[in-house]
């Protein structure tokens, strides 16, 4: 292997690896990447069958409609690089979404008490699930499947059969009006978490760890990192955010009553969204830019179903065939991976 | 394996192990049984409407809950070898779609009933090609699909989904009884039994709990993994389809969404009945009797006057009672500790993906 003795990897073509072709190879096959093209791509598409399509409205409401489904997202991103799968994220998002709508509806809570609120309700359950899987070692999957039901029936109580239809202004501006022209404000808190999610998983120990755990907790173990610490962690952090998500929820859609997150399958859109955005479920790679990217993709895709005339009916099987997509994409010998990875015939008679 | 063999690997702590995990899973069934019995002696004791049923009625009670058991019977095999399949419910919807609405076109019963289950086998055969097939992650590809057939069962179905099926097909599939016990019944103990001996005396089903246990040494043993798996999710399918056809004649309609709210209790069952939700432990025997123990739970309750709510919340607090339980059961018996945390974290995602061979 003559790859050790310079940095170039052993599956890239010699004396190559420098040139420009083989930089704008490199950043083909960083996801993000790849979706910010598919997403210029849809939108190019559906802007050639349907002007309006790129008029600043509508991307102002692609972009605030992803948003909830984002920060859920990024919190489920957390809980994947650990290796595990939080599925109980739609009724927490919907606990938060009731448990901070009633008392804005009927005693017109401050917003930033509100977010104090969530973040409390979200951390609470989040903790629910962290005992759970780190503490007690019941298997994630069927673990946060329990909490699924458990907080479903919770949601159900609190709300009492009623509904919040009415919200405060200062909640409806907050999740329905732009900055700029095409800029809603939401997006810039999606924005910061997304980047405050990037830096913590990047820069922090704590964040680092959680990398180190989902590649091998074994491993992790042994190198001194305290593996159920850092498990409980990661569904506190997604517990928190999906709560976070049901205030934006709230203040974008305006109502919340008990089937608020599992009627928008908010479970199958962060996991989508991870996955699309690059993360996988063995753990230890991917990361929060992708997943917001996912929930952009999304919202896109599914408002060019829309505008393309599709059934909403088939909205589900739209998010799933995408997922299968991503999935695809993502394993060994994908067709994918080989279009980028091959790029040059190789040379007769060079082994590799 | 060379050199001298550790104490581990001696005959006489191999054997003293296997009893030991044989014995854990008589006693779990036991235990099981146990609940079951005191389950249904404290409704009668407390419960005035459950006690003035009488013994045939507490059987017919068992319609409202078996096309779970048939359910979890199929995702049993998936989850021995291993695997998981998440889009049972949906494919119970779409089968029960297909049926009614071939019937409406003017197929006979019976043959679309055929055809509906043979649409069910072909979508367990689409999730066992893509696992098998493309190497991918079984959780992810059902979830997936399970969304897939979903919408395409609300597109079959349309607006008004058929309903008023002819009454030899209810009877049988619905509610008939034969003396005292529900067709249903006789049915659903019939593929019970069918199955359990599939997986406990035959070699392919002891192969397919090999695959979940070790699937290095399956593939070594020359079973042929991808095949076996295959077969394992066609069934899944195909019982998954079977469930969605009594669920329709019980009702008497058929509904789009109505397998939606059967996944989640047929995975409870089959981790309830002390299926290893990684693979490679449990028994079917312990399927069925959880599938009685959480069906009369949930019944008991809806009688008792509780909402269908609580009564899916309890289903979710049973789950995690039954899994803290058989922890602390594996703890005690000396599963080591270390053991289980590799074990869990090896595998925290799920199964492992079907490795080329």
């Amino acid at each position: 292997m003559t790859a050790l003795s310079s940095p170039v990897r052993a599956d890239e073509p010699m004396g190559t690896s420098r040139s420009f072709a083989s930089t704008a190879l490199n950043l083909l096959r960083q996801r993000e990447v790849q979706l910010v093209l598919a997403i210029l791509a849809v939108g190019a598409l559906s802007a050639a069958l349907h002007p309006d399509f790129l008029a600043s409205s509508n991307i102002s409401f692609i972009l605030a409609d992803s948003v909830s489904t984002m920060i859920v997202a990024v919190g489920q991103t957390v809980v994947v690089i650990g290796r595990g799968i939080d599925l109980s994220v739609s009724p927490i998002l919907g606990i938060a979404a009731i448990g901070v709508g009633f008392p804005a509806q009927d005693h017109n809570l401050n917003i930033f008490l509100a977010l104090l609120f969530v973040l409390l309700i979200g951390t609470a359950l989040g903790i629910g699930n962290g005992v759970l899987v780190s503490i007690i070692g019941i298997p994630p999957i069927i673990a946060t499947l329990a909490m699924l039901t458990i907080y479903g029936g919770l949601q159900f109580i609190f709300s009492g059969g009623e509904e919040v239809v009415n919200i405060p202004n200062g909640y409806g501006n907050i999740g329905n009006s732009n900055l700029l022209p095409g800029v809603p404000w939401v997006i810039i808190i999606g924005a910061a978490v997304v980047a405050i999610a990037y830096l913590f998983l990047t820069r922090t120990i704590t964040g680092r760890s959680i990398h180190a755990v989902g590649n091998n907790a074994d491993a992790a173990f042994r190198a001194g990192i305290p593996v159920r610490r850092i498990l409980f962690t990661t569904y506190v952090i997604s517990g928190c955010l999906a709560g976070l998500g049901g205030l934006i929820y709230l203040c974008h859609v305006g109502s919340a009553d008990s089937t608020t997150g599992s009627d928008t399958n908010v479970n199958l859109m962060s996991i989508a969204a991870t996955l699309i955005g690059g993360t996988t479920l063995l753990g230890g790679r991917g990361g929060p830019v992708g997943s917001a990217l996912g929930a952009v993709f999304l919202s896109e895709a599914l408002q060019a179903m829309i505008a393309s005339r599709i059934p909403v009916i088939w909205e589900p099987a739209g998010v799933g065939v995408l997922i299968l997509i991503a999935v695809v994409a993502e394993g060994k010998g994908s067709p994918v991976r080989q279009l980028f990875r091959q790029p040059f015939r190789q040379p007769s008679g060079v082994p590799r | 394996m060379s050199g001298t063999p550790s104490l581990a690997q001696s005959p006489v702590v191999r054997r003293v192990r296997a009893q030991t995990a044989g014995r854990q899973e008589t006693i779990w069934v036991a235990a099981l049984v146990v609940l079951l019995i005191g389950l249904l002696a404290y409704f009668c004791l407390v419960v005035p409407d459950f006690r003035e049923l009488g013994v045939s009625g507490v059987l017919a009670l068992s319609e409202q809950f078996l096309f779970t058991g048939l359910i979890a019977l199929g995702e049993a095999l998936v989850i021995l070898a291993g695997e998981i399949d998440l889009s049972t419910g949906a494919m119970s919807s779409l089968s029960g779609i297909v049926m009614a609405g071939l019937w409406q076109h003017g197929l006979n019963i019976w043959l679309a009933t055929a055809l509906a289950l043979l649409v069910a086998a072909l979508g367990g055969a689409l999730n066992g090609l893509l696992i098998t097939r493309l190497n991918l992650n079984s959780l992810l590809v059902t979830l997936a699909t399970q969304f897939i057939f979903g919408s395409v069962a609300t597109a079959v179905g349309g607006n008004t989904p058929p309903y008023n099926f002819p009454s030899s097909f209810v009877s049988l599939a619905g509610t008939g009884t034969i003396g005292p016990i529900p067709d249903q019944l006789v049915i659903f103990v019939v593929v019970a039994v069918a199955v359990s001996l599939l997986v406990a005396r035959t070699r392919y089903g002891r192969g397919l709990v090999l695959i979940g246990y070790n699937r290095a040494a399956a593939r070594y043993t020359g079973i042929n993994v991808q095949r076996t798996l295959f077969s394992a999710f066609v069934s899944c399918g195909l019982l998954a389809g079977a469930a969605g056809i009594f669920v329709s004649g019980f009702y008497n309609a058929a509904r789009d969404d109505i397998g939606d709210s059967l996944l989640l209790p047929a995975i409870t069952v089959v981790v309830l009945g002390g299926v290893d939700i990684f693979g490679g432990k449990g028994r079917l025997s312990g399927v069925v009797i959880a599938t009685f123990l959480l069906g009369f739970l949930t019944q008991g309750l809806l009688i008792e006057g509780k909402s269908s709510l609580t009564a899916s919340m309890v289903t979710g607090i049973v789950l995690v009672l039954g899994l803290i339980l058989k922890i602390a059961l594996d703890r005690r018996a000396g599963v080591h500790l270390k053991e289980l945390l590799a074990r869990r974290f090896a595998s925290a995602q799920g199964p492992p993906a079907v490795s080329d061979a």
